[in-house]
């Protein structure tokens, strides 16, 4: 017991030399709810479950590498499916927790957990054959750390060698959000009868997590973006994407809506999920992004939109994202055009 | 009497303002941002003066121009003075002579708020003007009336005053910026406004939700809300102390209800949406923002009559700030002056709850057919914040803590305290404690709450006739502080009681030395067939 305090002391130590919003990222995953919330979404970890199980032609005697391994689901479940070793890295102190799981599991010597950054560990095999990960964030790419997987993937992964989830998208829509916006952004218009318009403008620029009904969705959604994780560079994180929404009926467009897809493309029947407004409920939910303007839209016109998304300066979790909105049609009352800008922080 | 730019260290200030001691030099600290000697610019031409009433004088006499004429025929008040100012030196500056009249409608635009000449010591002393007037008028008073009582209530006249004016300094540039900022979104691109705003803006980002949540939480905002105007006779022309301001709505309920100063302090930047909030609403002549802890500034007046506060936390006491409202209570507060609320009470009860303890604590015994037991180490150790139905209490409430807030000493929010209650459901067993607190709003130090009073949710008064009062526990509306449930260590034996058995023990609210911002709550328990037991749960 007394290593494994000193263990934790040095982990610790280590976590104190990071810059304070990176501790303040890894310290977020050492408490027990956050995991608790992870697995209770059942979208998520049986997409992984299924992925992984279900293809035991493909792990068999394989070589895993898990980023970011939390409380070491992902990892037992590659052993179920027959992995020969499985190395969890994880920079969060749950990786102690992760260890007596795997322990109680009978499956501490097909399991290997290494507590540092991906970028600074030792692992025990110079090559993985599988890197599975569990990376996203919030509107996919928020506090993500996808580009710790490219570098083990860069860094690990064996010619061939596969990575699940390998495909994952973006998708935005139009939402007929009146009520709601009413309640998020028009709230600040009175305020027990008072006028608290400074904290509007805010609002308005905080991208909003929150779970979209179906039926608000006015357009088609458009792909904004599509990342292939086997080719993708951290330079692909920053992208600007160009898009048009068909719009399905007369409405409002308030706000857009944006989720992402996971794609497990090297199983043997590919395992897809989505976090979108038109399926289950993931801990993901949906990211709103409330418009200056209130767009009015007749069936079958276009709206161009120009996202921009980039990591922030300050902060490389955080995401800077633009959207540019453009709505040409033969009434000039209604066309509109204007830019919008918001910070995930 | 001397024309003084107003942070000027003189010592002559002292005497002449009339004051008791030395403490000017210390409250001028609160907002020393403008300390360097000023230089005036001559409104007519290039000539520098070291001060205002000279450059006036030298205006008046040289050029035949009154500007002190000018501004009072207008009326001007700050504002008007300040579009005054940027009108002529825009006239100058542009090589335009001055109109044969000024009126009003020749300074309306809001375009002369932007300064014309940088830092215009004109400007930045404009507040100066306002003091002289002011201070001819005290010293015509204090040489009539010498009363000591007199000197030291004119003394934080002027204090006000001063602070008023420093106030309306700060919302001046507050105005400026904001016509400013508009003006350069127009004709800059996207990447650089962006850019801008991101600076200003998300700095105080965090602090938005947390707001959000306590504003929308109406049990606790409301139950201010009808206090303050439902008794605004207790309000009219008083001063007021608003301590950990947050978005400023406490200041401008007081300040709605006829308070004559509210001073609003807050030691995080979301001061300075408070500032812009209660610019936009036109209570900047009430309502002074102050940012700083309660303990390290000093309040411009003596004494305030009233001290509204929000500072309850989780458990009531959970990084609560009632140590900080203490404090000023006891510097600030006239004898017989109202704390708002007035009281507070804890309460404990048993509960059961099967269904949250299968969600959350058996849930690690088989997760996707892995056994995840490890998770639940220090599950038992931790307070937990979540919000129970009423169903779950399983044995009648006790209260463990009564606060008389206007007479409370800060030692004594460490606390122990008796405990008990008959078990009145049949339960498999008793999976936990829970920890609730309500809240009264009394309208006088006389008027006290009896010990053991309940809130009754159904009633919003509760049951003290002329109190406004509000619950958080179960049995009331769910409100962002919820509950704080103590789970019972299960390891150690699952704890069960009959209906009708008594429970009785006791409960220790403390917070740690090491940390006293965290809190730590220790229950023992005993019953006739049960051993006693006792536990300690953290709440951070």
């Amino acid at each position: 017991m007394a290593g494994k305090n000193m263990e934790i002391d040095a982990a610790e130590a280590k976590l104190k030399n990071m810059e304070h919003s990176e501790q303040h990222y890894f310290k977020s995953y050492d408490h027990h709810g956050i995991h608790e919330e992870m697995l209770k979404d059942e979208v998520r970890t049986k997409s992984y479950m299924n992925a992984i199980v279900q293809n035991k032609h493909i792990f068999k005697d394989k070589v895993v590498l898990d980023v970011g391994c939390g409380t070491a689901i992902l990892a037992m479940f590659a052993v179920k499916a027959g992995a020969k070793h499985v190395i969890g890295v994880d920079m969060s102190t749950m990786i102690f927790k992760a260890r007596e799981i795997v322990a109680v599991n009978g499956m501490a010597d097909k399991i290997t957990l290494i507590q540092g950054k991906m970028e600074e560990v030792e692992l025990p095999y110079p090559e993985v054959d599988i890197i599975i990960s569990e990376w996203m964030g919030y509107f996919l790419l928020y506090e993500s750390m996808l580009d710790t997987v490219l570098y083990a993937r860069d860094r690990y992964l064996a010619k061939d060698g596969l990575i699940f989830p390998d495909r994952a998208t973006i998708y935005l829509a139009g939402i007929e959000d009146g009520d709601y916006k009413d309640d998020k952004i028009g709230y600040w218009n009175s305020v027990y009868g008072f006028n608290y318009t400074p904290l509007k403008e805010v609002a308005l620029r905080e991208p909003l997590v929150d779970t979209v009904d179906v039926q608000a969705v006015v357009t088609e959604p458009a792909l904004a973006l599509t990342l292939d994780l086997y080719k993708c560079q951290v330079s692909d994180l920053a992208f600007k994407s160009e898009i048009n929404l068909t719009v399905r009926r007369d409405d409002f467009i308030h706000a857009i809506v944006g989720w992402f897809d996971i794609e497990f493309t090297a199983a043997h029947k590919t395992v897809r999920f989505s976090t979108g407004p038109h399926t289950k409920w993931t801990h993901w939910k949906q990211t709103v992004f409330y418009l200056q303007d209130v767009l009015t839209v007749q069936q079958g016109e276009s709206v161009g939109l120009t996202l921009r998304v980039k990591p922030s300066d300050k902060n490389r979790r955080d995401l800077d994202i633009a959207i540019d909105y453009n709505l040409q049609c033969p009434d000039p009352k209604r066309a509109a055009t204007g830019t919008c800008t918001y910070k995930m922080c | 009497m001397g024309n003084r730019p107003i942070n000027d260290k003189d010592p002559d200030f002292s005497d002449d303002s009339a004051s008791s001691g030395g403490d000017e030099a210390e409250w001028l600290d609160v907002e020393s941002e403008e300390d360097e000697p000023l230089a005036v610019i001559s409104l007519l031409d290039d000539s520098v003066f070291p001060d205002v009433m000279s450059m006036l004088k030298y205006c008046k006499e040289n050029h035949g121009f009154d500007f002190l004429a000018v501004r009072q025929r207008l009326g001007l008040d700050f504002h008007g003075t300040v579009k005054l100012v940027n009108f002529i030196r825009q006239q100058i500056h542009d090589g335009c002579p001055l109109p044969e009249t000024i009126t009003a409608e020749t300074i309306k635009d809001d375009r002369y708020l932007k300064p014309v000449v940088d830092d215009d010591a004109l400007i930045l002393s404009l507040d100066e003007l306002d003091i002289d007037a002011l201070d001819n008028e005290a010293a015509s008073s204090a040489a009539e009336n010498i009363s000591s009582q007199d000197l030291v209530a004119l003394n934080s006249r002027l204090e006000e005053e001063l602070a008023a004016v420093k106030s309306q300094f700060a919302n001046y540039r507050l105005a400026v910026e904001q016509t400013l900022e508009r003006r350069w979104g127009d004709d800059k691109d996207v990447e650089s406004s962006t850019k801008d705003e991101s600076q200003y803006y998300w700095e105080s980002y965090g602090a938005n939700d947390i707001h959000e949540t306590m504003l929308k939480d109406t049990v606790r905002t409301d139950a201010y809300r009808d206090f303050i105007y439902e008794n605004k006779a207790l309000f009219k022309d008083k001063v007021v102390l608003d301590i950990g301001c947050g978005t400023g709505i406490l200041s401008m309920f007081c300040a709605r209800a006829g308070a004559k100063a509210v001073f609003a302090v807050d030691k995080a930047e979301v001061v300075e949406k408070a500032r812009a909030n209660i610019f936009t609403n036109g209570l900047s002549d009430t309502i002074t923002c102050i940012k700083g802890r309660i303990e390290d500034i000093e309040l411009p007046v003596p004494q305030v009559d009233i001290i509204v506060s929000e500072w309850m936390g989780y458990c009531l006491l959970y990084e609560a700030m009632l140590p900080s409202v203490l404090y000023a209570r006891d510097r600030y507060l006239k004898p017989d002056g109202l704390l708002v609320p007035s009281f507070a009470t804890i309460w404990v009860a048993p509960v059961s709850d099967p269904e949250y303890m299968t969600d959350h604590v058996s849930f690690w015994d088989d997760v996707y057919g892995f056994d995840m037991k490890a998770m639940k180490t220090g599950i038992y150790e931790e307070a937990r914040v979540e919000d129970l139905p009423p169903s779950t209490i399983c044995g009648q409430p006790s209260q463990i803590s009564h606060l008389d807030l206007h007479s409370v000493k800060p030692e004594q929010l460490n606390f122990r305290s008796d405990w008990k209650s008959d078990v009145n459901q049949s339960v498999e067993s008793i999976d936990g404690f829970l920890i609730w607190f309500d809240i009264f709003f009394t309208t006088s130090r006389q008027e006290t709450v009896p010990p053991r009073t309940g809130v009754d949710p159904s009633s919003p008064a509760g049951r003290i006739p002329s109190a406004v009062a509000f619950t958080t526990g179960p049995r009331g509306p769910v409100t962002h502080w919820k509950q704080g449930l103590l789970l019972v260590d299960r390891t150690k034996g699952i704890f069960t009681a009959e209906p009708g058995t008594g429970i009785s023990g006791e409960v220790v609210f403390q917070a740690p030395e090491d940390n006293p911002r965290a809190l730590g709550i220790s229950m023992s328990w005993v019953t006739k067939d049960s051993e006693p037991r006792s536990q300690t749960w953290k709440l951070r």
